[in-house]
């Protein structure tokens, strides 16, 4: 197995820079998920590495070698794309063993890794069948099939689980997680655009936003210390709440002219103030940091997430045990109890600033 | 409000079911009537040249299969079968192959002089086949088979490969990209690609072309005509039926006989192959 070096890769299309410049690096064995909004240009990386589309400028190192003008086949990588792409003319086990019989590998060399790849991803009874015979999940498990007879250096999956249904979305996240340990650690780069997958999944978290790498790191260190305004609304489920402040006389004054105290001495001047859903409770109204009107409440059974409108009209949310029965129309405080983060105008993070306790 | 609603409803003058019925009916009618001349002239190849005009039916009073013996023997039908048999065996197999080649290239991929490749090969379709025949003879003439079977094959596999490679450009130029990047990834190159991948995925066009192509190759009168004129031994069909028309005397019997032997392969082949036939016609519309 091999880490993966991309450094300061560019890519244009014509005269529009899609991808501006962009430095990874990945260990090997990392479980690395490429995460960020549809057209950040995540798939065409993961396309770069894979060799499907030209490195305009940088390198691409696999290993130690250099790859940006190596044939995809001779880069040790693997993909298993989002449609699957399997081919719909051939059974389960020729597809899995195209790429092998056409580059003239003995037949029984050919059948010994088709079965081994079958055997771990327990698709052995569907090795007779056509791609069409199939469900979509099995489907998928004969695309990765496809990808583990090739033994790769590196496995590239590019949103394998968007064509599959909800249930069998979280499932087959399950089987990629046991399959990365089952494989010896291989290294993955993964790319999709749900952060829960990114969390759940990534030893690394890559998140992109318009072709730029916005935070490179693990997916609890994203959590709790995002590095700017984008990343710290993406990750993570609510969304984070973002109140605009300003400051005055060692504390932050919210729109409603609420002041909170700061603890913390730093140059920069926050403008914003984050905090997730799960960080507040609800008081009765008059207490907490401010009033709001609850105008929704999401039952998810174990938690409900409440959504209180405030004074100045922003929609807050707030997460509380789940069988509260907070009534919608009532009036509630919000107190702002656990961790708070605060943002420049320019939407960085700040460091070293919280909220006094009292 | 509900009673209102339903009084509302026009009732139809005929149920679904009459009018099926009767659309069925006037289908068929029409279709006597589209087949009349096939059905008169299997009825004529059964009848003798008196009877042809006896004005009896079209079911023959007296069936003979003299007119079949004669044709296949005296006029050298069965050995034009054969001509013809091979003519249209080799034009279908290279135009099949080269039309697929050429529809994978300029259906799939992008390069300088595309859109004037296509214009250039769309053009010809205007070009009547009347005026190509000289040039087309004298090139004929030139490579060393102007007197030959081999030339009428391969003028043959000119003459309408242009919608052929239209059809296929259309079919390949709908399969999703990953397919072949899924084989680059597997290292496969581009002939492999074409070959074990996308040829057999491309199988309702391929019926396709081999029907159009045997119809064409089959019922071509113009060309065979002139490539063998100087040559009787190699008539195709076409040309060796309207051999039966002889300056004084049309022998009607022979050459409804004759015509019935040509037809009889392409009506099997339809009829075989007509389910796909119409899905690879269907599927190009579609695209």
């Amino acid at each position: 197995m091999s880490g993966l070096s991309l450094q300061s890769v560019k890519k244009n299309y014509g005269a529009t820079p899609v991808i501006h410049g962009v430095d990874i690096e990945i260990e090997k064995g990392e479980f690395v998920v490429f995460v960020g909004p549809s057209g950040c240009g995540k798939s065409t990386l993961l396309r770069m590495i894979a060799g499907l589309e030209e490195i305009t400028a940088g390198d691409v190192y696999i290993g130690d070698q250099r790859v940006n003008d190596v044939d995809p086949s001779h880069r040790g990588v693997a993909m298993v794309f989002q449609t699957y792409a399997l081919y719909p003319h051939m059974s389960v086990e020729q597809n899995m063993g195209f790429g092998l019989r056409m580059n003239g590998r003995p037949r029984q060399e050919v059948a010994a890794r088709v079965a081994e790849a079958a055997r771990i991803l327990q698709i052995e009874e569907l090795l007779d069948r056509k791609p069409r015979q199939l469900s979509g999940g099995q489907r998928q498990r004969v695309a990765i099939g496809r990808a583990i007879v090739r033994d790769p250096e590196v496995f590239l999956f590019d949103e394998p689980l968007s064509n599959l249904d909800a249930e069998l979305r979280v499932a087959t996240r399950l089987e990629i997680a046991k399959l990365h340990r089952q494989l010896g650690g291989s290294t993955m780069i993964y790319v999709t655009h749900d952060q829960v997958e990114a969390m759940t999944l990534a030893d690394k978290i890559v998140v992109l936003r318009k072709g730029v790498v916005e935070q490179i790191g693990a997916p609890m260190d994203l959590y709790d210390k995002p590095a700017n305004l984008f990343v710290a609304g993406f990750i993570g489920s609510p969304k984070m709440n973002f109140l605009d402040v300003t400051v005055s006389d060692g504390s932050v004054v919210l729109k409603d002219g609420s002041s909170l105290a700061l603890t913390g001495t730093t140059k920069a001047v926050p403008t914003v103030l984050g905090i997730r859903a799960d960080q507040m409770r609800l008081a009765s109204a008059g207490e907490g940091a401010f009033s709001g009107e609850v105008s929704v409440v999401e039952r998810l059974g174990d938690a409900e997430f409440v959504y209180v409108r405030t004074a100045w009209d922003q929609e807050i949310v707030v997460r509380v045990e789940g069988g509260s029965n907070t009534p919608v129309g009532t009036t509630v405080g919000v107190v702002l109890s656990g961790r708070t983060h605060f943002f420049t105008g320019d939407g960085l993070a700040i460091e070293g600033l919280s909220l006094t306790r009292n | 409000m509900a009673a209102e609603a339903v009084e509302g409803i026009r009732q139809p003058l005929v149920t679904p079911r009459v009018r099926r019925w009767l659309v069925s009916a006037g289908l068929a009618a029409v279709c006597c009537i589209w087949i009349y001349p096939l059905l008169w002239m299997v009825s004529a190849s059964l009848k003798s040249n008196a009877m042809i005009f006896a004005n009896e039916g079209l079911v023959p009073s007296q069936p003979t299969f003299e007119n079949y013996v004669k044709a296949w023997n005296q006029a050298n039908i069965g050995a034009y079968f054969f001509n013809t048999l091979f003519v249209t065996v080799g034009s279908v197999a290279i135009v099949t192959i080269s039309t697929a080649m050429m529809g994978y290239v300029l259906g799939r991929r992008r390069f300088p002089g595309r859109g004037l490749i296509f214009a250039l090969i769309i053009f010809t379709i205007f070009v009547p086949q009347g005026y190509t025949i000289i040039p087309v003879f004298d090139l004929l003439t030139r490579l060393g088979i102007g007197q030959s079977l081999w030339g009428v094959m391969l003028a043959t596999s000119g003459g309408s490969f242009v919608i052929f490679v239209l059809l296929f450009a259309g079919y390949f130029s709908q399969m999703p990209n990953e397919l072949e990047e899924a084989a680059k990834m597997d290292g496969v190159g581009f002939v492999k690609t074409f070959w074990y991948v996308m040829l057999p995925l491309s199988r309702p066009i391929i019926v396709t072309v081999v029907v159009m192509q045997t119809l064409y190759a089959w019922n071509d009168f113009l060309l065979p005509l002139v490539v063998t004129l100087a040559n009787p031994a190699i008539r195709t069909l076409s040309v060796g039926v309207y051999a039966f028309k002889g300056e004084n005397f049309v022998d009607w019997g022979g050459m409804t006989a004759a015509s019935t032997i040509t037809i009889l392969p392409v009506v099997i082949l339809f009829l075989f192959l007509q389910r796909y036939f119409i899905d690879g016609l269907a599927g190009a519309v579609k695209g």
